[in-house]
């Protein structure tokens, strides 16, 4: 990596920053946060070093990989970073960041469960597990995805074929709208 | 009589996946004489993805929420660890950070209402009703069942929101099921996390994670875990028998809700609880304990 002015983007990180209400510049890489997470284990950065690309301004570096994908949104390291660097809110605006660019990400199952998840919620106003379950696996192209657990749990009540919608629908499609109307007009990121 | 009076926001997980949770928490609130009125027309609180990657959405469905709530009298109970996180991270965002309130009151075309108090179930136990209260309302006490209480992630952080107990050390959900006369034991992964809700789109991820914490309280030596939250209790539960395959070992352990077992040493029936709808059956180890 060669860091340089040319290189250093930091109006992005700034952004990053205003979105999730914290400052990189507070981290002095303890890595307290790293130690301490339970996904450190599947990234290719370590939570502390997603902090210090973001220091240098190379955020397209951890949104080429797969880090953020894999942030459980745990707290583990907001809850004990001794300098109160909002690391879980800061993986939320880099999450936003590339959900917005729909730039490379190497996990794409978790961008499209999420955009399943809130798809639903739009429709129909609340969840649906048996819609979110089977729409992510035509989507994803896994049709047999926990096939097995299927029946176990329609047995069990716990999956329902049916259901109704809220009667105040409208009420959450307008919520839709004026954010995207807001974020259209520049008055929110 | 108990004049405590809630309003209810279950959250979508107990309307499917975690009936029994609900039904439960109804059952148990009516044997307590806590009155409990579910919000007409609640809307899903965006749960993790919304946060994930759309911060102003998560924070505007909760903000709704939070003013159908104010429909019904009484502080708003909830029983899903990830709403009451995420009702609690509006509450607290939208108090520190003008401009995101600002953006949150135009997209639900109202004011936020930042005062109503917003409670996990196991507050309520423990604080309102209270565990003096509780203990002199137990008629079957679970005398001998050794129980691993798991808070997983969002039941205590991060520090400056939940509010509920000590963010590295809680003892509330141990305080609650002793009170009910159950034995706890001390274990390692009690508040490491599951998986979450990488259980749709990486279930291996959860598979992983999961059998850590099963194992964890296995060593520990505990006939059972108790959960206040619906996904942790997907992953330990639902999944159970397959992390047992892929680890070629056997654990065995009923994974139970907080007011299951809180019901159960109420002297509430095993259909009031929901116990068949357990995965992993119970109903040999609360056989061989004497407590059915």
């Amino acid at each position: 990596m060669i860091i340089s002015q040319k290189t250093m983007e930091l109006d992005v990180v700034r952004k990053v920053e205003a979105l999730s209400d914290t400052s990189v510049r507070r981290c002095f890489q303890c890595g307290k946060c790293s130690a301490g997470c339970p996904m450190a284990t599947f990234m290719d950065h370590p939570p502390n070093r997603v902090v210090r690309l973001l220091q240098l301004g190379q955020w397209r570096r951890i949104l080429a990989g797969r880090s953020i994908w894999y942030c459980a949104s745990c707290e583990t390291c907001s809850t004990r970073c001794p300098n109160k660097v909002h690391l879980a809110s800061i993986m939320d605006a880099l999450r936003k960041l590339s959900w917005d660019l729909d730039g490379p990400s190497k996990e794409s199952y978790v961008q499209l469960a999420n955009k399943v998840f809130l798809d639903n919620i739009r429709t129909y106003g609340r969840q649906y597990e048996m819609r979110l379950a089977a729409v992510f696996n035509v989507k994803s192209g896994q049709f047999l995805k926990d096939m097995m657990l299927g029946p176990k749990l329609l047995a069990k009540g716990k999956l329902k074929m049916f259901h109704s919608k809220n009667r105040n629908m409208a009420e959450i499609e307008k919520i839709f709208s004026r954010i995207e109307e807001m974020r259209k007009k520049g008055e929110a990121l | 009589m108990s004049d405590l009076k809630y309003a209810y926001y279950p959250g979508c997980s107990l309307h499917a996946s975690a009936g029994e949770y609900d039904l439960s928490t109804r059952e148990l609130f009516k044997a307590l004489n806590i009155g409990l009125t579910e919000v007409p027309d609640w809307f899903c609180c965006g749960a993790t993805p919304a946060h994930n990657v759309d911060e102003l959405l998560s924070l505007s469905l909760c903000a709704k929420n939070l003013e159908l709530a104010e429909q019904v009298e009484g502080d708003l109970a909830v029983a899903c660890a990830a709403c009451f996180s995420r009702l609690k991270f509006t509450q607290h965002t939208l108090d520190e950070n003008a401009a995101k309130r600002k953006q949150v009151e135009k997209a639900i075309d109202a004011p936020v209402r930042l005062d109503g108090a917003v409670k996990h179930l196991l507050e309520i136990l423990a604080k309102d009703f209270g565990l003096d209260h509780l203990k002199d309302k137990i008629t079957k006490p679970l005398a001998g069942l050794k129980v691993a209480c798991y808070y997983g992630c969002l039941l205590t952080r991060p520090p400056e929101v939940p509010n509920l107990d000590c963010v590295e050390a809680p003892t509330i959900m141990e305080r609650v099921v002793e009170a009910a006369g159950a034995e706890t034991v001390v274990w390692t992964h009690r508040m490491e996390c599951c998986g979450a809700n990488f259980t749709l789109s990486r279930p291996g991820v959860v598979i992983q994670l999961s059998n850590a914490i099963l194992d964890s309280a296995k060593a520990a030596g505990a006939d059972c875990i108790m959960v206040g939250c619906p996904l942790c209790h997907g992953n330990l539960d639902i999944r159970q028998k397959e992390i047992e395959g892929v680890y070629s070992t056997e654990y065995g352990l009923p994974v139970f809700y907080i007011t299951q077992l809180v019901g159960l040493a109420c002297g509430l029936s095993a259909d009031k609880l929901g116990l068949d709808a357990l995965i992993v059956n119970p109903m040999p180890l609360l056989k061989e304990k004497q407590l059915l």
